[in-house]
């Protein structure tokens, strides 16, 4: 269920490859470095500081920007000088510098980058704009991710990940959650990202993408069985749904006024636990579910209402007996 | 929990049919079955075909089949018998 889950990172060779077209990144110098320089941090930083000699802040692992502001400055030193503010940088330790507005840089940082195997990247658009893209481009490629067992689909617009042991019959119950209209983002394997501190994303791997698996059926085609309507692209996750097999359900809610939770990469996500067993047709079970979250969501909790409703029923019958007695 | 350490002999690696049989033989288990490749990039659900397909195990691909359960031993010889005999396919080695 959990590859490794080293710290994401990308080289500057799949930063350039995958990074937003409209950057139209070029390679000025230090090819060396693109297999081996790797980008660890999404947040980018500008070297402006440190060239004029405070390089206490370098962070080896993000962008290094330089503008119009950084070649203005290398511009107005001596080549002596220059040399000088460019080898304080230590260009060894530096992921890689972008050089916006397509702006040259002076010769002194081309030969260094390159002695130094750093790839230095130019691109035409202004600081500002780059920086938002790269940005964003990072946050999305260096989130925490996991890959969970389980089918995601979209009930209902939400987000609802089936989880549960193989066999229990989430792919089937998927399938008729599909026929009634429902979206599958992916079955079996699902890639969940970070992308904010409370925000899950899920989507199926390429390989899987439009398929599933059901027994006695083998690997079919959502999109081609049931239409383009019926599949659905990355979706956040926004509940987890527990498929659990009767006799192996311990802790069945008989009441549902306890909100209960499950962790997925920090996050806490909103958990039911539905017991399986023959009789019981999980996929109007899940719909209900997901009736139940979206009235919660709005602050509404019917169990909550009928426990108060005892409670004064029990009340006014102590009550009632008291007067009895007297 | 046992573990064993196999390699993809066939040459066609891991593919469709041979995935499809590892995961039929690793369903007559009560146990959780998971096969991992041995550098820890990848892992699957050894019962969901979907899952082990997503491994992508060519030909000398290293995988760990980790067993868990009542009937764990008996689980991992079958599964590691299907391994050393190429998935019953003639030619196992190129």
């Amino acid at each position: 269920m959990r590859p490794a889950g080293a710290q994401p990172e990308i080289t500057i060779r799949e930063f350039i490859e995958q990074a937003p077209e409209k950057l139209e990144l070029r390679t000025l110098a230090g090819r060396r470095g693109l297999d081996d320089r790797r980008i660890t941090i999404a947040r980018i930083q500008k070297l402006g500081l440190a060239l004029a000699g405070f390089t206490h802040y370098i962070h080896p692992g993000r962008v290094q920007i330089v503008g119009q502001s950084e070649i203005w400055y290398l511009g107005q030193l001596s080549p002596d000088q220059r040399r000088e503010a460019i080898a304080r940088l230590e260009l060894g330790r530096i992921a890689c510098v972008l050089v916006t507005k397509g702006l040259e840089p002076p010769a002194e940082f081309i030969i260094a980058a390159e002695q130094a195997g750093l790839p230095l990247l130019q691109t035409p658009l202004v600081s500002s704009t780059a920086i938002q893209l790269v940005t964003d481009f990072l946050q999305a490629a260096l989130a925490p991710r996991e890959v969970r067992h389980g089918v995601l689909l979209d009930v209902y617009g939400l987000g609802v990940l089936l989880e549960g042991p193989s066999g229990v019959g989430k792919s089937e119950c998927a399938l008729d959650l599909i026929a009634r209209g429902h979206r599958l983002v992916s079955d079996d394997s699902v890639e969940v990202r970070r992308t904010g501190p409370e925000r899950l994303i899920g989507c199926a791997p390429k390989l899987l993408r439009e398929h599933m698996e059901i027994r006695g059926l083998g690997i079919i085609n959502i999109r081609d069985l049931f239409g383009v309507s019926a599949i659905s692209g990355p979706k956040e996750v926004d509940l987890v749904i527990r498929l659990e097999r009767w006799n192996e359900a311990c802790e069945v809610d008989r009441l549902g006024v306890d909100a209960r939770t499950t962790e997925i990469l920090g996050v806490n996500i909103p958990l039911v636990i539905l017991p399986v067993s023959p009789g019981r047709t999980l996929s109007i079970l899940v719909e209900t579910a997901v009736r139940i979250h979206l009235l919660r969501e709005r602050g509404y909790n019917a169990a909550q209402r009928f426990v108060r409703r005892h409670a004064e029923l029990v009340r006014e019958a102590d009550g009632g007996d008291e007067q009895a007695g007297e | 929990m046992v573990e064993r350490r196999v390699t993809v002999k066939n040459r066609l690696g891991l593919h469709a049919r041979a995935a499809a049989q590892l995961v039929r033989t690793a369903s007559e288990f009560q146990s959780i079955v998971r096969l991992e490749r041995a550098d820890g990039s990848a892992a699957a659900d050894a019962k969901s075909i979907l899952s082990v397909l997503m491994l992508a195990a060519c030909c000398g691909t290293e995988l760990r089949i980790m067993a868990d359960g009542v009937d764990e031993e008996r689980a991992i010889s079958a599964l590691e018998a299907l391994f050393q005999t190429g998935f019953g396919e003639s030619d196992p080695q190129v």
